[in-house]
């Protein structure tokens, strides 16, 4: 490098060459929007497609935030139930109760005494009647921990089993957590298949864009020899190529957030009715700003990608003859 | 300016362009460069503007040993160096004035500095006026001068015209003749390559004449050819 002689790169001063390079930014971004906008047609086609593409992640994306959100809520539903040694006293079951409240695994304790549980199972299980054959009341006292948060996943919850038991007055605990380990296993399952299809969809995106780009210098190509031909570094070329793939990107990924938005808007109130049954105050979530600034984010990268692997491969295979 | 050292070029599959070529253009030089077509022109001036590089010998462009330039190197090359063609190489779809700021553009000069370069240059072509015309409304003669002022906008110390005169009439022909004669006279250095023989025996300027890939006429090349590679 350093024993040829130099050619002189910029005749233009440092200060000049930086304001230039910011004003020939603004101007191909302007460029390349404006040429996008003199063919609305095609131009909508490819945006279409990029919003169609990108909204099905997202869709999976809500899909997923959402089935988080209810097992979430359904977490407190693994709850321990500790059954109690027949022959307790009253006073060793509240000192008990007293020790598992200042568990820090703990979020909450409950306590059914024999009587309670014998009016509950006369009241839910229809065999009412068959109970006041008996003389003795068969029914142990129970007490329901709820665990804390951070306890109330599958194996943190079994720990905690394990220690209640450990409990002098406990007589065994039963945790009824298979079908929440199941619902997650199919949560984990949902995760996965949308991180899978969601990276066929990014792929695709990238493909459609680099191909409209390698059109777009299919049709520019007398230009391109021009350019080169009079001076134009590649960089100078790629640039509004390499504009246009980002504002595909950018529109592209505003349409897959609105067709976000109607879908949530269009699912919902079938969503209210099921929760309803189901008595839970749940409401759908769509896409936050966050999100939306992420997927445009996301979407702009991904047409910035495609054009330039398509820049890449294209513009080196134009050469002024 | 340019200097050719025992330069060949063969094509790939086996075509022989030029072979063993030697000669020299000094700074401020005005020459022609002849032959009849096959005889290598073409193939010289794209060595020159590095669209081909040679298989052999040296190729030096205002000081700079084309064997050296690196891909990234060439376009600052060709910035110095104005080029003309016989097919204009316009840009059809775009005003005279774009066309002719295009190499203004590509250096990054500002507006008001292109616009005052390009209305100069159409001035000394003779196109004041027409810079908002696309080049289709134009002659085949004025569509020529506007390649012409886009070859010269950025002052470019080599001008290299390839058949500018092929399909003008001869009063055309000498009025191109002439505005090149003007771009010497301010000290650029003009290689015009024509096999237009009528046209050069008016003008008293150097000739290089190619023949089967050798060049004839470009003896005034000095003989300090002890740094040549084989």
């Amino acid at each position: 490098m350093s024993n040829k002689p130099q050619l002189t790169r910029s005749k233009l001063p440092i200060s000049g060459r930086i304001v230039m390079f910011f004003i020939r930014h603004i101007q191909h971004a302007m460029g390349s929007m404006g040429e996008l906008w003199r063919n609305p047609v095609s131009s909508l086609m490819t945006m279409a497609v990029l919003g169609v593409s990108l909204s099905l992640p997202a869709a999976l994306q809500v899909l997923v935030k959402n089935a988080e959100t209810i097992t979430q809520s359904w977490n407190s539903a693994a709850e321990i139930s500790l059954f109690i040694d027949e022959g307790r006293s009253e006073r060793t079951i509240q000192s008990l109760i007293t020790r598992i409240k200042v568990y820090p695994e703990v979020s909450d304790v409950n306590y059914i005494n024999r009587d309670q549980a014998l009016d509950e199972f006369q009241r839910l299980s229809g065999f009412g009647e068959a109970l006041s054959y008996l003389d003795t009341n068969p029914l142990p006292a129970v007490v329901t921990v709820t665990p804390s948060l951070k306890y109330s996943s599958p194996v943190g919850a079994r720990e905690l089993l394990k220690k209640l038991e450990m409990e002098p007055e406990v007589s065994f605990g039963r945790l009824d957590i298979e079908w929440l380990e199941r619902l997650q296993a199919v949560v984990r399952l949902l995760e996965r298949t949308v991180l899978a299809i969601a990276a066929l969809l990014v792929l695709a995106v990238v493909l459609v864009i680099g191909n409209t780009i390698r059109l777009a210098i299919m049709n520019r190509r007398t230009e391109i020899e021009v350019m080169k031909l009079v001076g134009a570094t590649e960089a100078f070329i790629q640039r509004p190529f390499l504009y246009t793939g980002i504002w595909y990107g950018i529109i592209g990924g505003v349409l897959a957030w609105i067709i976000i938005n109607l879908l949530v808007w269009y699912l919902d109130s079938a969503l209210a009715e099921l929760l309803g049954l189901y008595g839970s105050q749940l409401e759908m979530q769509s896409l936050t700003l966050v999100e939306l600034g992420q997927l445009v984010g996301l979407a702009s990268f991904l047409g910035w990608l495609g054009s330039y692997l398509s820049v890449r491969q294209h513009l080196r295979a134009i050469e002024p003859s | 300016m340019i200097r050719f050292e025992q330069v060949s070029k063969v094509y790939p599959g086996g075509q022989k362009a030029l072979s063993d070529v030697n000669f020299h253009l000094k700074r401020g030089e005005m020459a022609f460069l002849t032959g009849h077509s096959g005889a290598g022109k073409s193939t010289l001036l794209k060595l020159i503007t590095v669209i081909e590089r040679a298989n052999a010998g040296r190729v030096l462009i205002n000081g700079h040993d084309i064997a050296n330039l690196s891909r990234s190197d060439v376009p600052f090359l060709r910035r110095d160096i104005g080029m003309i063609f016989q097919s204009h190489h316009l840009l059809m779809e775009k005003s005279v004035f774009d066309n002719v700021a295009l190499p203004l553009v590509i250096e990054g000069f500002s507006h008001g500095e292109i616009k005052k370069r390009v209305l100069a240059a159409l001035d000394m072509v003779g196109l004041y006026g027409k810079e908002r015309h696309n080049p289709i409304m134009l002659s085949g003669g004025e569509q020529q001068r506007v390649g012409i002022a886009r070859a010269i906008v950025n002052k470019p110390p080599l001008l290299l015209a390839d058949e500018p005169t092929g399909n003008l009439d001869p009063k055309l022909s000498m009025d191109i003749l002439r505005l090149f004669e003007t771009f010497n006279d301010s000290g650029t250095t003009v290689l015009i390559a024509t096999h237009d023989l009528g046209l050069i025996a008016r003008m008293k300027y150097r000739t290089l004449t190619l023949k089967h890939g050798h060049v004839l006429g470009g003896e005034e090349l000095t003989s300090s050819a002890d740094g040549v590679k084989g």
